[in-house]
């Protein structure tokens, strides 16, 4: 069940140069919303932009969390990078904002007790669905491995310093944690851990991390879950815009916003 | 100047009669059930689900869509699961609706809409057909046949030997006299005519200097086609006696109703759809409103009443 409603914004924070975390009090989607789900967020009233432009869940919280203070409120994470987040910058407490959530298929929890080690890992805005995941495996064996070209791009919205142990960072500068990128920091990863699998690994980011990723997992007894990005036009699986490529022999195209946007890499085929 | 009652909303096409005159426009409305979180379907006049082949088809390669000022271009490729899997997974959840479904259809030669027409006439309950003769993405969405008015009367009078439905044909903007096309699909045997279908367009990334879609060209629909299409209904409304259903950047119950005033009996609501999923209801409320307001008794008053009230 997906709903569309509006939702007050709480906080609009900018959280990097160009980066912010917008909180709403929003009950009906915080309660229904499963970790990798997304909201369809109307960023003009007037149409201008004329598209929803869709993010994904951070976090969310029960009607019923035990924490009275974030009761009922959802998180997304956002860029700027166009006219339609750039409008957003401007909403501030109490704005009414028109969503629709959640939506799509999302993560698949791994089985528990799980066989082996669960890795997230994360590149850009994309970290927003793997923190949503990482609430609801914090008590099990889980690392969190986040990419950015510089330490200004890591995106840090937590509430919950527990995060901090499970993380492992690399930028591309240096300029904080491991020197390299994501990738790199995940064959090490896996070096370490090369007696434990399967891997359950979660991941969300840009294109070019997704297919690197997919090449160095290819062979191995690894599990891989990866969230798409895509531009999106209705966000309902309505239109067919979004769509993927996959090994599907009769039907290759599929919705990254209904059958996805969490798809096995595996059944990915990339496109030049 | 009020009157009494309710107004009457509804309209009459070809052979069936339609409780209010809007429509969800094929290929925004995927197959009905995508909406049914968000608005009663069986508020809707009726239902135009995404366009069927007689056999799957997988549809043009990403990106797909570019978003414009003001509109949206697609270059879906009219993916679709084909006539057989419709009929087997989709069809039987639209007929529970309590609403009308015109199925949008099209082929790659006249013997594929003239067999896909009679297939479609032999299903029990059907309200009627659309027939897609424009789609600017596929070289078989029939926009060959919108280029020659002898092949399109040829066409249509076929597909209506074929079936008794209600049946529609929806039209190419790409045109320079509209009135002549409709009047060539009247001729033919049309119940009505439905325009505009997307307008061919092309946007470029110039940094890349690579083309935005994955197919080159797309189509542009939204507000951005609107003051184009409202000319064009103009035109075919007074061109012929069929219904003329509009269709071209609708969003709003001001925007359908200045389609049924220049003598359109009907709208199909679109790009709408995907940035507000009940836009077509509340188009239908909106549409109540006016009428109430201005003292009209009835949509089909309402029709053509901008002709009527300027000549």
């Amino acid at each position: 069940m997906a709903f569309q409603t509006t939702a007050p914004v709480l906080q609009n924070r900018q959280i990097g140069p160009d980066s912010y975390a917008l909180e709403m009090d929003c009950p009906p989607i915080a309660e229904a919303a499963k970790a990798g789900q997304f909201v369809m967020v109307r960023v003009s009233p007037k149409g201008h932009p004329l598209l929803r432009r869709p993010f994904s869940i951070a976090e969310s919280y029960s009607p019923a969390s035990p924490n009275p203070e974030n009761r009922g409120h959802l998180l997304i994470l956002y860029k700027k990078v166009g006219k339609g987040t750039e409008l957003m910058t401007h909403w501030e407490e109490g704005v009414e904002v028109d969503l629709i959530g959640p939506l799509g298929r999302g993560y698949t929890l791994p089985p528990s007790p799980s066989p082996g080690p669960i890795v997230l890992l994360g590149g850009g805005v994309g970290v927003a669905s793997l923190y949503a995941l990482w609430s609801r495996l914090k008590d099990r064996n889980v690392s969190i491995l986040v990419g950015a070209k510089t330490k200004d791009d890591i995106l840090w919205p937590f509430h919950d310093p527990s995060i901090k142990e499970a993380l492992r960072i690399a930028t591309e500068d240096g300029s904080l944690g491991w020197k390299g990128t994501v990738l790199d920091l995940f064959l090490t990863f896996v070096r370490e851990n090369r007696k434990e699998r399967p891997l359950h690994i979660y991941a969300c980011g840009p294109m070019g991390m997704l297919k690197g990723l997919s090449d160095l997992t290819r062979s191995e007894s690894m599990v891989v879950e990866a969230s798409l990005e895509a531009r999106m036009g209705c966000g309902l699986g309505a239109c067919w815009g979004c769509v993927v490529k996959t090994t599907d022999p009769v039907m290759p195209y599929h919705r990254v916003c209904k059958e996805g946007p969490v798809f096995d890499l595996k059944k990915i085929v990339w496109e030049e | 100047m009020r009157h009494q009652g309710s107004p009457d909303l509804s309209v009459r096409i070809g052979r069936i009669t339609l409780k209010n005159p809007v429509i969800t426009a094929s290929g925004t409305f995927g197959f009905g059930r995508e909406f049914e979180d968000f608005i009663d379907l069986s508020q809707l006049g009726a239902i135009i689900p995404k366009g069927i082949s007689l056999r799957p088809m997988p549809g043009n390669r990403p990106p797909r869509l570019f978003e414009t000022d003001c509109g949206l271009i697609n270059s879906i490729g009219l993916q679709n699961p084909g006539f057989e899997a419709f009929v087997k997974h989709h069809l039987p959840y639209l007929q529970a609706i309590d609403t009308h479904v015109i199925v949008n259809f099209f082929g790659s030669t006249i013997e594929e809409y003239v067999e896909l027409a009679r297939r479609f006439d032999e299903i029990p309950y059907l309200s009627g057909l659309e027939m897609n003769i424009s789609c600017p993405n596929v070289s078989c969405g029939g926009i060959s046949f919108c280029s020659d008015l002898n092949m399109t009367y040829e066409l249509v009078r076929e597909v209506r030997k074929a079936t008794r439905l209600t049946l529609l044909v929806k039209l190419s903007p790409h045109v320079t006299d509209m009135g002549a096309w409709a009047r060539c699909c009247e001729e033919a045997g049309a119940d009505g005519v439905s325009l505009v279908n997307t307008f061919k367009a092309l946007a470029l990334n110039v940094q890349t200097r690579k083309a935005e879609l994955g197919n080159l060209f797309g189509g542009l629909s939204g507000p951005a086609i609107k003051p184009i299409a409202l000319r064009m209904v103009w035109e075919a409304s007074q061109a012929v006696k069929i219904p003329v259903v509009g269709i071209g950047g609708i969003m709003n119950a001001e925007d359908a109703i200045a389609f049924l005033l220049v003598g359109a009996t009907a709208v199909e609501i679109g790009t709408a759809n995907l940035v507000n999923p009940r836009s077509s209801v509340e188009i239908v409320q909106g549409i109540r409103d006016y009428l109430d307001r201005n003292g009209i008794p009835s949509v089909s008053a309402l029709t053509g009443l901008f002709l009527r009230e300027n000549r």
